[in-house]
């Protein structure tokens, strides 16, 4: 190269303070590329170095705000997400996809569903057909509730002859539910 | 245990009805969803788990009384074109087409029964009859369903009902649809008011396959959206109600059509049968509007009565599974045409010798 006139092209200036531009930073935001030229000053003000900085700050080269990255979702998912013990599915798929996990799911996220059936169905319970044993059991189940409370009731009052009738009851019930459930 | 060939070989009684109550109403079906309590439904399940479902549902229905020597696959043992074959026959769905791994189609001798298993729902029974008979078929699926309660534990909430993946099918779990064959009120252009009311009353109304297509053959598929909230009878008392009126109207506009546009209906039935009968390149959706206009004719009387059960033989046989499989071979879309076409021209040469009636004596004025 020796004797040749070899120029360097055109120096390039940063975007933001007409310094000589040393940071050249490309990145493609909803497809489109974008070129950014900055100086060693203004890069690091603007967090472009920082390894934090490989999502731009989008108001420094005009562009809309960027969307939240799988791992920021991750990280807020986790902090508020309802999960089922049972089969793990999240409040975050039912949300997806409109469908459930498992039986359990439908305990899980009762508060979620219940505000959903109104619009898909002519009531909020079922009134059709259901399992014999189903019906027994749901009828012990009320029941139980009624003694459990009057129990409660008959403890506070001190009425300990009545009370210790009412838990005699309440196992008695209880042990035709475990026969129900586990027949 | 019932093979795939014999299962083809042998219509069932609801696909070819011959007598007049199925002129309107082609067929009722009746679906339960019904899921084991524990198990995470066959959507979210890993496959080992829905393996394990598969086998426990496979071996408690087969053991039905009623499914007894019937036809029970696995569907990742079959091809994907006798899937589709079933799917054509509406024995199981498309979802459950795609679906492989621990999916399985049980389905009765009589084809009056299928049984779908992990589709998406861990079970789902249905019960096909001919006509208008909603409560017939909703009375073979639910003695099913009782017969597994017997040895199986559905999930079942007090207040929900039985629980089912997708929250829309809670509750009864019940979905209930009649296919309907409405060529007077197309011809008439009654259908549109007529749909926009069945949507009115709660209920659904889709074109032959259910959901996303459109109607070919001026069939329609009527069925219940809520599943909750009305118990099995009170949804089926007025489904039937609504197809009943449906029916009727249908009948209305074809009499109407006789009395007041003989020529233009003759016409019409008249250049369908001259098409089919000497085309040599007929399109599924080609066939499936002609022989509307066929299955029309004989319910009328102007074509033999018994081209109708000819007609939804037809209708079935010339699918594109269908003939595929008959050909013994996969076909483009150009081929199966032609074999479409031949299959018709054939039947409609031996169903109708010499048989039309071409003079205009008939009519009433001309």
């Amino acid at each position: 190269m020796e004797g040749a006139t070899f120029k360097l092209p055109l120096e390039m200036k940063c975007d933001l303070c007409q310094e000589k531009a040393t940071v050249f930073y490309t990145q493609v935001i909803d497809g489109k590329l974008k070129k950014s030229c900055l100086c060693e000053a203004c890069a690091e003000a603007e967090g472009v170095t920082s390894p934090d900085g490989l999502l731009m700050p989008g108001e420094v080269f005009g562009e809309k705000e960027l969307s939240p990255t799988p791992l920021d979702l991750m990280e807020e998912s986790n902090e508020q997400e309802t999960e089922c013990p049972n089969c793990g599915f999240t409040l975050e798929s039912l949300k997806r996809v409109g469908r459930l996990g498992c039986s359990k799911c439908y305990e899980v996220f009762g508060d979620e569903i219940d505000q959903r059936l109104p619009t898909l169905h002519k009531g909020v319970s079922h009134t059709g057909y259901v399992p014999e044993g189903l019906v027994k059991l749901h009828e012990l189940k009320s029941e139980l509730e009624k003694l459990n409370a009057r129990l409660d009731e008959a403890i506070s009052g001190e009425q300990y002859e009545e009370a210790a009738c009412l838990r005699d009851e309440i196992n008695a019930l209880k042990k035709q539910e475990e026969g129900l459930v586990n027949p | 245990m019932m093979r795939f060939a014999t299962l083809l070989k042998h219509p069932a009684d609801w696909m070819t009805a011959d007598d007049a109550s199925s002129s309107v109403v082609l067929t009722s079906r009746v679906r339960l969803a019904r899921n084991l309590a524990e198990a995470p439904f066959p959507g979210w399940a890993r496959k080992k788990e829905r393996q394990e479902v598969r086998k426990l549902l496979q071996e408690k229905v087969e053991a039905l009384p009623v499914m007894k020597n019937g036809f029970s696959h696995e569907l990742s043992t079959l091809v994907p074109l006798q899937k589709q074959v079933l799917v054509e026959r509406h024995l199981i769905s498309r979802e459950q087409a795609a679906r492989n791994e621990g999916s399985a189609s049980v389905v009765n001798r009589k084809q009056t029964v299928s049984l779908m298993i992990n589709e998406e729902d861990h079970l789902r029974i249905q019960a096909i009859r001919p006509s208008l008979q909603l409560k017939e078929a909703y009375q073979l699926a639910h003695s099913i369903n009782q017969n597994l309660e017997g040895s199986v534990d559905f999930a079942v909430d007090s207040r929900l009902g039985y629980l089912t993946a997708c929250p829309t099918n809670l509750g009864t779990g019940m979905r209930a649809s009649s296919m309907l064959h409405l060529p007077g009120l197309v011809l008439s252009d009654q259908i549109g008011p007529v749909l926009k009311g069945i949507g009115k009353l709660g209920l659904a109304v889709r074109g032959l396959y259910g959901e996303g297509t459109e109607s070919l053959g001026n069939l329609y598929q009527i069925s219940n959206q809520s599943t909750l909230g009305e118990s099995e009878e009170e949804i089926l008392e007025r489904l039937t109600r609504v197809i009943g009126d449906v029916a009727r109207y249908e009948t209305q506009a074809r009499e109407k059509l006789v009395a007041e546009d003989e020529v233009m209906l003759r016409d019409r039935i008249g250049r369908a049968t001259g098409t089919l009968s000497y085309a040599y390149i007929v399109s599924s959706k080609e066939a499936l509007n002609h022989l509307s206009m066929l299955r029309l004719g004989a319910d009328l009387g102007i074509l033999p009565a018994t081209l109708k059960g000819d007609c939804d033989r037809l209708v079935m046989e010339t699918q594109p599974a269908h003939l595929q499989w008959k050909a013994g071979k996969k076909l483009e879309p150009e081929a199966r045409d032609i074999l479409r076409a031949r299959m018709i021209r054939d039947q409609l040469h031996s169903s109708l010798p010499s048989a039309i009636d071409i003079t205009e004596k008939n009519l009433t004025d001309t």
